[in-house]
């Protein structure tokens, strides 16, 4: 670490952790809801609450855990102090009272009531003013040093523009659904495979410059390839959430087509992290688990956004999976290998730099929660799977009632309940150690200059 | 190099245009597939309760939301306004076992509100979404079809298929007489005063007799 404003990061992180813990534990309570027949807590924590609570928490610590990681990459690549340390604290300041008003605000039926976006109006705003701050001061930081700025700096400033810029299409109330909810997919759609996918492809080829050592003008002609392709798949690939909308029918042919092209760039992204990773393993220190995430969550990324996005995106067969637990299925894996995996692997990778663990490799508690989560989550996504595809078989099918079906597909809910209690093992596990990696260490042998001028500010 | 990016930008603006320019094609065209023109002051009423409620966190509608409960985009028409108002005042009446929905204690107002919302998402033109189920298209008759519409099947169960609450109706047509069925159907306290069953008195008579009719069939 070079600047003492970097320090802010490990807040940023510290806040991620806690809420990603608490969004695991609301995720378990909504899988016991689905195993349980009558919920005994259906008048004090319905499943709505439950889920709206889970699903926001989830936005929330990944979005901590990215500006927390942009703050730190933006003062390391532009080479100067985060412009005001005092914006970036009040910002983090609105943005944790935001999320928990909201949260008890969903105890209490205060919703906006649209999935992701339940946050009252007031909120909403609040957030708004929030991301305003933070796009004041990484700008500012950028522009005042603006000879250094790298394209992977202006990427990821164009990423926190567009996500900013694409959530005021969710704050009005409009009368008629169908077009509140072609509004809503400017946010979650156009969120999830424009802004975040420009903030995690330049986040990632900055961090793959900073653990395998690669060229910056390798790193950065694949970022631009990468980024563009993102772009032009993704924006047209809104489409293949207007098949069944109150939309035109000649989405179903737009969608199609460029959604099915939208693996392409994800495919790149797990190329190259594979290729630099590999490359890593001759360096004298390998931060290994931190590697070991990157290269993972490209993976996953590939599989769960990728693969099992590609698998229902043709309208042929969406029309027989949406909205069922396959979707259930596609968005659990997608989130966790796209962005959930990058937020950790940002974290093993940044912490030590700041808190003066100039050597870390990873301890044995990491690895073990690296394998509990990772592979909590592939059953998990199995299993609700596997019921999505018995889901359409019996209710779509063969016309049986919801509920009837909702029975016949408990004991792969009790499969996933079991994954969710291991993947919430995991995770306290990963906390655990990304906690010690948050304590500040005097150097116990001669530590790189970097790791020196950290303790000493520290 | 150059030219690659200058290529990139270019397909990546165009598509941008492109996507803008379609936004605004459909936009225009929504009007009529959504009917936008019924959008009266009671629907949008609706819309509101729904989000109030939080509702989409546990349904979907048009096939967006929690997986929770059933997809509602289709409901009135499958379930019809009579069957909607008793479930909403009174969730528990139509599914008296099992995962529940919350009692919100509708006042008749948001109960109107409500349904004619639910009306009006079922008119949107959703490209044929969700598919007409094929087992739907085969069942033995249009009393068959009445009965697993109106969910008799959460309590009732007929060879072996449905829910135990209730009595099977296996062989209901050697039990019961049609006048004996339709007096049930109409007012289940009347054989039995503390009976949990709902009355479907509302139910349509052409349906009612179909429904009789398929109850009295079975032997």
């Amino acid at each position: 670490m070079r600047y003492k404003s970097q320090k802010v990061a490990r807040e940023y992180f510290v806040a991620a952790l806690l809420l990603f813990l608490l969004q695991v534990v609301f995720g378990v309570l909504g899988s016991v809801k689905y195993v349980w027949g009558y919920d005994p807590l259906l008048n004090l924590l319905p499943f709505n609450v439950v889920r709206a609570i889970h699903i926001n928490l989830l936005v929330f610590w990944l979005l901590l855990a990215l500006m927390g990681a942009t703050y730190y990459m933006v003062a390391d690549e532009i080479h100067t102090e985060i412009y005001s340390l005092r914006m970036a604290r009040a910002q983090l300041g609105i943005l944790l009272v935001s999320g928990v008003a909201a949260i008890v605000g969903y105890l209490f039926q205060w919703s906006f009531g649209m999935p992701f976006l339940e946050q009252p109006t007031v909120i909403k705003l609040a957030i708004v003013v929030a991301a305003l701050l933070f796009l004041a001061n990484i700008a500012i930081t950028m522009f005042t040093n603006h000879h250094t700025l790298t394209r992977t700096t202006a990427t990821l400033l164009g990423g926190m523009v567009m996500l900013s810029v694409m959530f005021l299409f969710g704050i009005p109330f409009m009368s008629n659904l169908s077009t509140q909810y072609y509004f809503w997919w400017w946010v979650i759609h156009l969120w999830v495979e424009g802004a975040w996918e420009l903030i995690a492809a330049s986040l990632v080829g900055w961090a793959l410059m900073k653990v395998t050592g690669v060229s910056r003008q390798r790193i950065e002609g694949w970022v631009f390839a990468e980024v563009c392709l993102v772009l032009l798949t993704g924006i047209i690939g809104t489409g293949h959430h207007y098949y069944w909308i109150g939309t035109p029918r000649y989405w179903l042919w737009w969608g199609a087509i460029f959604s099915a092209a939208e693996p392409i760039p994800i495919m790149m992204m797990l190329v190259d992290a594979a290729r630099h990773t590999l490359k890593a393993r001759t360096l004298p220190v390998v931060n290994t688990l931190g590697l070991a995430w990157l290269g993972a969550g490209a993976f996953v990324h590939f599989m769960g956004a990728g693969v099992w996005g590609f698998g229902q995106t043709l309208p042929q067969i969406n029309r027989w999976t949406h909205g069922t637990q396959i979707t259930a299925s596609h968005g659990h894996f997608a989130f966790w290998g796209a962005y959930g995996m990058l937020a950790i692997a940002l974290m093993y990778i940044i912490l030590p730099e700041i808190s003066g663990h100039p050597t870390e490799q990873g301890s044995k508690l990491g690895f073990v929660s690296f394998v509990a989560l990772n592979f909590s989550m592939i059953f998990m996504v199995m299993a609700l799977l596997v019921a999505g595809i018995v889901q359409v078989y019996l209710q779509r099918v063969m016309g049986m009632d919801f509920l009837e079906v909702q029975n016949h597909l408990r004991i792969w809910f009790e499969v996933r309940l079991v994954t969710g209690l291991i993947f919430l093992a995991g995770t306290v596990l990963v906390l655990w150690d990304l906690f010690r990696l948050t304590r500040t260490l005097p150097p116990s042998r001669p530590a790189p200059e970097e790791a020196r001028e950290a303790v000493l500010v520290g | 190099m150059a030219s690659t990016r200058t290529i990139l930008w270019t397909a990546t603006l165009l598509s941008a245009f492109i996507f803008l320019g379609m936004t605004a094609d459909s936009l225009r065209k929504m009007g009529t597939r959504t009917h936008a023109a019924e959008l009266s002051t009671q629907v949008v009423e609706g819309k509101r309760l729904w989000q109030h409620y939080d509702c989409n966190d546990c349904h979907t509608i048009l096939g967006i939301g929690g997986y929770y409960a059933p997809d509602v985009t289709k409901s009135y028409a499958i379930r019809g306004d009579a069957w909607l108002r008793v479930f909403l005042r009174e969730p528990a009446k139509m599914y008296p076992t099992g995962r529940q929905m919350p009692n919100f204690h509708l006042a008749d107002a948001q109960i109107d509100s409500l349904v004619a919302y639910l009306k009006w998402v079922s008119e949107v033109d959703t490209n044929g979404w969700p598919p007409a189920p094929e087992r739907a298209a085969r069942t033995e008759s249009a009393g068959a079809t009445v009965f697993l519409a109106q969910h008799c099947n959460t309590c009732h169960s007929i060879q072996g298929s449905g829910g135990t609450l209730a009595p099977d109706l296996t062989h209901e047509g050697s039990r019961q007489t049609r006048d004996w069925i339709r007096a049930q159907i109409n007012d289940p306290h009347s054989h039995k005063p503390d009976s949990v069953m709902p009355s479907f008195k509302q139910l349509p008579e052409e349906e009612k007799a179909e429904l009789i009719d398929y109850l009295t069939g079975l032997k």
